[in-house]
């Protein structure tokens, strides 16, 4: 009898490397990873070739770039009862020392309720790109201007007066005052996607929109563990999905941003809960066959003791993406952040400096769990030492 | 004498035919039962440390199915396959089933059953396709030409898979909650007969299906 032999005769699996989580106690615990490693090269002015990004434009703080970084990121959900669950993920960022991201209590007091209360180092409530926390999740490389843009704005010290302001224009990388922490350091971005905060959330849901509410120990700004601050920040967010693919959400955040320590020291009266940041965020996101677009904008505002009246910044983001073929998409980002003018001795401008960022790139999955993302950007600042650069971008990400 | 040589010839035919006849094999059966020692876990959820809340309950795949199959099938028992259809669902953030088996040729259909938008792609190599974003009530096919394993996910939910697998022959069946399989009208021959659970293949057995007869194989995975 002729025969011939199958395709799938052997054992196998279908792809190579593991695409689930790993489970123990009969589900009760999962455990996730997730590495990304991202390499870029910036285009040198002089035609020098390859150089790092001199503009300061991706940075999170001074040593940490968005697209120069490689980071190990571990998550465990373990699941005690129907009613509590312990969530945390653990980093390590260019191999530094790993720190807890994220670390809370999930209770849900009605198991056949959608309603929830996270404790601890929570997920961010205030928009959306703070909870995609994950590398795929991101379309392209780059974070939008809202989540990482560094400011002149720092928590722990404020100019004298609107020309020490303007004087930082561009430089929120590493800008420095002469009122509280002398020391250079990097500014506050509009919501930091780098840090969670730490309190306590409620988050009610129903099959077209849920909502959450949180009071956290930080500022969008400026997440912290511990409270420095003269109090807590409540943030609020309802997203609506008034049919599947759309979703609408608006979020709002108020919060004492500036420290204890430079509130004693410059202000001195006792009225230290008037600086604020108070922030309203409107998103929306849609989604059919093989396109997904969405937009955000975030207007933020600041008080300072020595300024009136309070600065704000107002970012505004545009992007997209289209799948080609199976793993494989295109996508772009519109991104553009501007502040309010104030007057200075010589000059009226905006307070730092207005700052656009378009980036293009695609994404090529080799299987489910392993990206390979490209991406080129261009920004351009009004004002700094580099006010225009263009950075290109390589990533890989491995999630499982 | 013309027609005596006819008469002849016909009569040599007929009895060519009677003889062809009399040898024509009849097909048989090939049946047993598949042994899960350790049955694959239910698959959990990715920690989702950025989730608002609890996610939403899902139905766990039932991942106790196994697929036997013939690693080798006589010459030409694909050819007369003109190609069907099948159907994985999509409900409750689940494929159902979690396991299907079907010939090359068969178109499946994915149907949408939840209230909110799924994904369904494969980069199997056997069968790569997106069929991008669809809502309830919508459903999507996929034409399966080649034979194979095709892992499939939601693009939107990273808890939901599920496998398709594709033969060039018809000669495989699906176990049953027992266990037990059933691989019908399979022609008298010696063939390698597999077992697959969950991305987990057997070794294959030699095994000998007699005349018209009944061959037992068992296995025991994992």
């Amino acid at each position: 009898m002729a025969a011939f032999a199958l395709a799938i005769g052997a054992p196998v699996t279908a792809q190579g490397l593991p695409t689930d989580p790993i489970t123990l106690a009969a589900g009760r615990v999962a455990l996730g990873g997730d590495l990304s490693v991202v390499a870029s090269c910036a285009h040198l002015p002089d035609g020098a070739g390859c150089g790092e990004d001199t503009g300061f434009f991706n940075y999170t703080d001074y040593k940490r770039s968005t697209v120069r970084l490689a980071r190990l990121a571990f998550s465990a959900s373990v699941r005690a009862n129907r009613q509590f669950s312990f969530l945390t993920e653990v980093r390590s960022e260019n191999g530094e020392r790993p720190e807890p991201y994220a670390l809370y209590a999930r209770i849900r007091p009605w198991p056949t309720h959608a309603f929830d209360l996270q404790v601890g180092r929570i997920p961010p409530t205030f928009g959306t790109f703070g909870r995609r926390t994950y590398a795929s999740d991101n379309l392209l490389i780059g974070y939008p201007l809202a989540y990482q843009y560094l400011t002149s704005l720092r928590p722990d010290a404020v100019p004298a007066d609107a020309d020490a302001l303007l004087r930082m224009r561009g430089r929120g990388w590493l800008s420095n005052f002469t009122l509280g922490n002398t020391t250079p350091a990097h500014g506050l971005p509009l919501v930091s996607a780098s840090r969670w905060d730490t309190g306590i959330q409620a988050h009610a849901a129903a099959s077209w929109a849920d909502a959450s509410v949180a009071v956290t120990n930080g500022s969008l700004g400026n997440p912290r563990v511990s409270d420095d601050n003269a109090g807590k920040q409540v943030a609020g967010r309802v997203s609506l999905r008034p049919t599947p693919g759309l979703a609408i959400g608006v979020s709002g955040a108020r919060a004492p941003y500036l420290t204890r320590d430079l509130l004693r020291a410059v202000v001195r009266e006792s009225h230290s809960n008037a600086f604020n940041q108070t922030a309203l965020g409107i998103d929306l996101e849609y989604s059919r066959d093989y396109y997904l677009l969405r937009a955000e904008t975030i207007v933020s505002h600041w008080q300072l003791p020595t300024l009136e009246p309070a600065l704000s910044a107002t970012s505004l983001m545009v992007e997209g993406r289209y799948k080609l073929r199976p793993g494989r998409y295109v996508a772009a980002r519109v991104d553009h952040l501007g502040f309010n003018e104030i007057v200075g001795t010589t000059r009226t401008a905006g307070w730092d400096a207005p700052l656009t960022r378009i980036e293009v790139g695609g994404g090529y999955r080799l299987q489910r769990n392993l990206e390979l993302k490209m991406s080129v950007q261009r920004n351009v600042r009004d004002d700094g030492r580099v006010p225009r650069l263009t950075i290109g971008s390589a990533q890989i990400v491995f999630w499982f | 004498m013309r027609r005596i040589l006819v008469c002849a010839l016909l009569g040599l035919v007929a009895s060519l035919a009677d003889s062809r006849e009399g040898l024509t094999a009849r097909n048989g059966l090939i049946r047993g039962r598949v042994d899960l020692r350790r049955p694959a876990p239910p698959l959990g959820r990715r920690p989702n440390v950025a989730g608002l809340g609890a996610p939403p309950a899902h139905d766990h795949e039932d991942r106790l199915r196994s697929v036997v199959y013939l690693e080798t099938a006589p010459r030409g028992a694909f050819e007369q396959y003109e190609g069907g259809r099948a159907r994985m669902d999509q409900r409750n953030e689940t494929f159902v089933p979690h396991v299907l088996a079907i010939t090359a040729g068969t178109t499946v259909d994915f149907p949408n059953s939840d209230r909110i938008y799924h994904n369904v792609f494969s980069l199997s190599k056997a069968q790569p396709f997106d069929l991008g974003r669809y809502a309830v009530g919508r459903s999507k096919s996929v034409r399966f030409d080649r034979p194979g394993i095709v892992r499939v996910f939601c693009d939107i939910h990273s808890h939901m898979s599920a496998f398709i697998l594709v033969f060039n022959h018809p000669f495989y069946a699906m176990t049953d909650a027992e266990g037990r399989y059933r691989i019908e009208n399979v022609p008298p021959g010696t063939y390698n007969v597999i077992a697959w659970n969950e991305g987990v293949a057997s070794e294959a057995r030699p095994t000998t299906v007699p005349d018209g007869a009944t061959a037992e194989v068992d296995f025991s995975l994992r």
